[in-house]
């Protein structure tokens, strides 16, 4: 791939990037989540058509515009996600695009189960019936499943991101040891992983990206850990401290041993006044999941949140809202703004309650609050009543930000506020994050971006599987977010 | 220059009705009489009612309430089977009944998220049963002997205030007082929230149950009067009353320039999208069109309408991604 970039509406996702893949090697793609490796990877698949650049396969120019055209070059795919249809036998999934067929469009099931056991054995799998539905089978079998139905296609070219994420330990080195395998054959493999740990297990060489833009490539005997994390962060991590002595209030929030089964276990901790506290740990471990259980989107098993000392009813979020307690939901697109609506009604959409009297809404101040949070945040549109949905990314998220600062709020949960925006949005979205801090209100960040997660936190819990499993005070966080990184991600 | 847009577009169902008033106009001479546009009223009259609460579900997002018909004709069977207590209870009892109903759909759809059309069809089919099997079938006559209360009861559809007829005051009125509380009201402004994202209108701390839930029982509210005008127009309750109101509804609602999938529009459009119903219509019997074909051509008119809504969201809609 050569100078190759790919322009997302407001964001540049992949910047001139240069990358390479031999055949018989597995070459590690690193860098923080929004570094752009994934979308690199979706360029090869042929998930775009307007990338710009050249990609070569065996030294050939070639136009990787389509899926098709992508499986034409023989590159293969196995996704994050799982992309099997549950309803759907194992078989026909491994073999979906290309079901042998007798005459008459019939479908030859004998060939079918054939071609499926064969596909199953490759990935160690050769005890399971391939008439089996996918959903019956086990999540890291799945996992495998998908990882066969690549290799079915003889593909000269695999891509894997994340493979390892739903396996067990056991199963992770079954697919180690099936990839040293397929590298043998002289497959070249591109490898997409946070765990440093399997990098230096399984890589020959290692790209890394950072911000849209590659930043180096170098073979694995000439890095250590320590300077690929260095590499990966670059000196963001100095530049984010922000010097603050966070004034402390009293404890505004109090959650104590709060439960949701399958989620979230046994959780307590205390956040005061004019505090940020950040909670790191992986997908999966359960940060979301706690957000939305404290504020009441999402159902209690037990425990209690106290506001203020009060508690809060379980699961009446607002209420939670009235009282000051507020989520800016990770996922702006689908759950934190109303695309449709136009900057002005997403700012004032949380103040309908408090802006009411007797039912009736009143709009006095409603021009001068839109105005405030445009001029606060520096949204750059035309003007307060352009549609939310054709901003930038950046835009929408300052948008969002604004529309829990209009609230006014006492505790304010952010969940990823700053995922996949520009660093100049980054940096207004800390500044206001700070500066509401600073007068008092109570912050919990959750965050999977490591420098803006240490940057901003005062102290920082670490969250696995659920569980609250340490805590790290600001110097501690300094010291070791380095070498926790370096362990492959927090709380591993 | 989007908001201009979005202006013509309330406006422009008025521009329609300009047109058809034109036409009408080169039809028949006896098209633009003062007795003929009340004709029209009087015979969008009950339409607009319907429509004054359907728009309410449209709004936030539920599309449609099908089981509107079964509303009405329950709340005029309930009224006429309640005339003994008096014309003001009965009136009040069969404007609960039906509230009742919306109530139900309103709870489930809020609180379980069914899908609202298939509920609603659901509930209007039970409906049917239960008004068919709990009258044996038959129709509920009022007793109408001059004085009693069936008597004034079937007087409501033919009383006049002032020089207009009371059906056309109060379809004006509901109309009216629903552009105030789409635009003027808490309720309102959180309607359109939710038929913009219900997921965003969540995290927003709206309280969404409740408020699909009003948005149920406003629409009930609006056919069980629709549906007391219907019973006395007829003189009688039955359970096939006002049967083909949810469509005629909908299509008013959503040529009024309410999106079918919720979050625009207002009760100004609605009302236009009545009255240009009611124009079609009228038009059509001038020019001698049964009504078989006249429900052929509403039919195409929503059709089309809906497809140039879908058009210009997709075409708007590069955002959505």
């Amino acid at each position: 791939m050569e100078r190759v970039s790919k322009q997302y509406p407001g964001t540049l996702a992949v910047d001139r990037v240069d990358f390479d893949v031999r055949s018989g090697e597995v070459h590690a793609l690193m860098g923080e989540n929004g570094a752009g490796k994934s979308t690199l990877m979706k360029m090869l698949a042929g998930s775009f058509d307007d990338y710009s650049g050249q990609i070569y396969v065996n030294g050939q120019p070639v136009e990787l515009r389509s899926p098709a055209q992508s499986c034409d070059r023989s590159i293969g795919m196995v996704y994050q996600e799982l992309s099997l249809a549950q309803p759907i036998s194992i078989a026909e999934n491994l073999l979906v695009g290309r079901l042998p067929t007798r005459g008459g469009g019939f479908i030859d099931r004998k060939a079918l189960r054939r071609e499926a056991r064969r596909c199953l054995e490759q990935v160690g799998l050769a005890y399971l019936d391939p008439d089996t539905r996918v959903e019956s089978i086990s999540q890291h079998e799945a996992q495998l499943v998908e990882i066969a139905k690549v290799l079915g296609r003889n593909p000269s070219i695999v891509v894997m991101d994340e493979p390892t994420s739903a396996l067990s330990r056991e199963e992770v080195k079954r697919l180690f040891d099936m990839v040293r395998a397929l590298r043998e054959r002289g497959l070249a493999i591109i490898y997409i992983s946070h765990h440093l740990s399997e990098i230096f297990e399984l890589a020959d060489r290692v790209t890394v990206m950072r911000d849209g833009k590659w930043v180096d490539t170098r073979s694995i005997g000439e890095v250590t850990p320590r300077s690929l994390v260095q590499m990966m962060v670059g000196e963001t991590i100095e530049a984010f401290y922000h010097q603050r002595e966070p004034k402390l209030g009293e404890v505004l929030l109090k959650v104590d041993r709060l439960t949701r089964h399958g989620f979230v276990h046994d959780i307590s901790f205390e956040l005061r006044a004019g505090e940020i506290l950040g909670v790191a740990g992986l997908a999966g471990s359960g940060r979301s999941e706690l957000a939305r259980v404290l504020c009441g989107l999402d159902p209690t098993h037990a425990g209690d949140v106290l506001l203020d000392g009060t508690p809060l009813p379980p699961n009446d979020y607002p209420r939670a809202v009235a009282n000051g307690l507020v989520y800016l939901s990770e996922d702006r697109k689908k759950e934190g703004l109303f695309l449709r609506l136009p900057i002005s009604r997403n700012i004032l959409s949380a103040l309908t309650a408090r802006h009411a009297r007797l039912g009736l809404y009143r709009s006095g101040r409603d021009a001068t609050i839109v105005a405030e949070q445009m001029k606060q945040l520096q949204v750059v549109a035309t003007s307060s009543e352009t549609e939310v949905g054709t901003l930038s990314g950046g835009n929408q998220q300052k948008v969002l930000l604004g529309k829990w600062l209009a609230q006014k709020p006492r505790v304010l949960i952010l969940d990823e506020p700053s995922r996949g925006v520009d660093v100049g949005a980054k940096r207004l979205i800390h500044e206001a994050v700070i500066a509401l801090a600073d007068r008092g209100t109570a912050v919990l960040l959750l965050s999977s971006d490591l420098p803006e997660l240490v940057g901003l936190s005062d102290r920082a819990l670490i969250l696995r599987n659920g569980h609250l499993i340490g805590e790290l005070n600001k110097e501690q966080m300094r010291e070791e977010s380095v070498l926790l990184a370096a362990n492959g991600e927090m709380g591993q | 220059m989007r908001s201009l847009l979005s202006r013509i577009g309330t406006l422009g169902i008025y521009g329609v009705a300009l047109l058809l008033l034109a036409v009408g106009r080169l039809v028949s001479i006896d098209f633009l009489t003062v007795s003929n546009m009340l004709t029209v009223l009087n015979g969008v009259a009950l339409l607009g009612i319907v429509a004054s609460g359907m728009a309410f579900v449209t709004y936030s997002g539920h599309m449609a309430d099908l089981s509107l018909p079964a509303i009405m004709a329950f709340s005029g069977i309930i009224t006429v089977a309640s005339l003994p207590l008096g014309l003001g209870l009965a009136l009040l009892c069969g404007i609960a009944a039906g509230m009742s109903v919306g109530g139900l759909n309103g709870f489930v759809v809020g609180r379980f998220r069914a899908n609202p059309i298939l509920w609603t069809l659901a509930v209007a089919f039970f409906m049917e049963g239960f008004m068919r099997f709990t009258w044996s079938n038959n129709q509920v006559y009022p007793d109408i002997t001059p004085g009693s209360a069936g008597h004034a009861f079937i007087g409501i559809f033919r009383s006049d205030i002032g020089p207009l007829p009371l059906i056309i005051v109060v379809m004006l009125l509901m109309l009216g007082i629903g552009q105030l509380i789409m635009t003027q009201t808490r309720f309102g402004r959180e309607s359109r929230y939710i038929g913009s994202s219900r997921a965003a209108a969540e995290t927003s701390g709206i309280h969404v149950p409740r408020v699909v839930m009003m948005n149920f029982l406003v629409a009930a509210f609006a056919a069980s009067v629709a549906g007391i005008f219907i019973t006395s127009m007829n003189k009688l309750g039955v359970f096939y009353l006002g049967q083909g109101y949810e469509f005629q509804a909908v299509t008013a609602v959503v040529i009024g320039g309410v999106m079918l999938s919720g979050g625009r529009g207002n009760m100004l459009g609605v009302l236009g999208g009545v009255l240009v119903i009611g124009l079609l219509t009228n038009i059509m019997t001038f020019m001698a069109i049964t009504s078989f074909r006249q429900n052929i051509v509403t039919g195409i008119v929503f059709i089309v309408v809906v497809g140039l809504q879908q058009y210009r969201l997709r075409v708007g809609g590069r955002s959505d991604q």
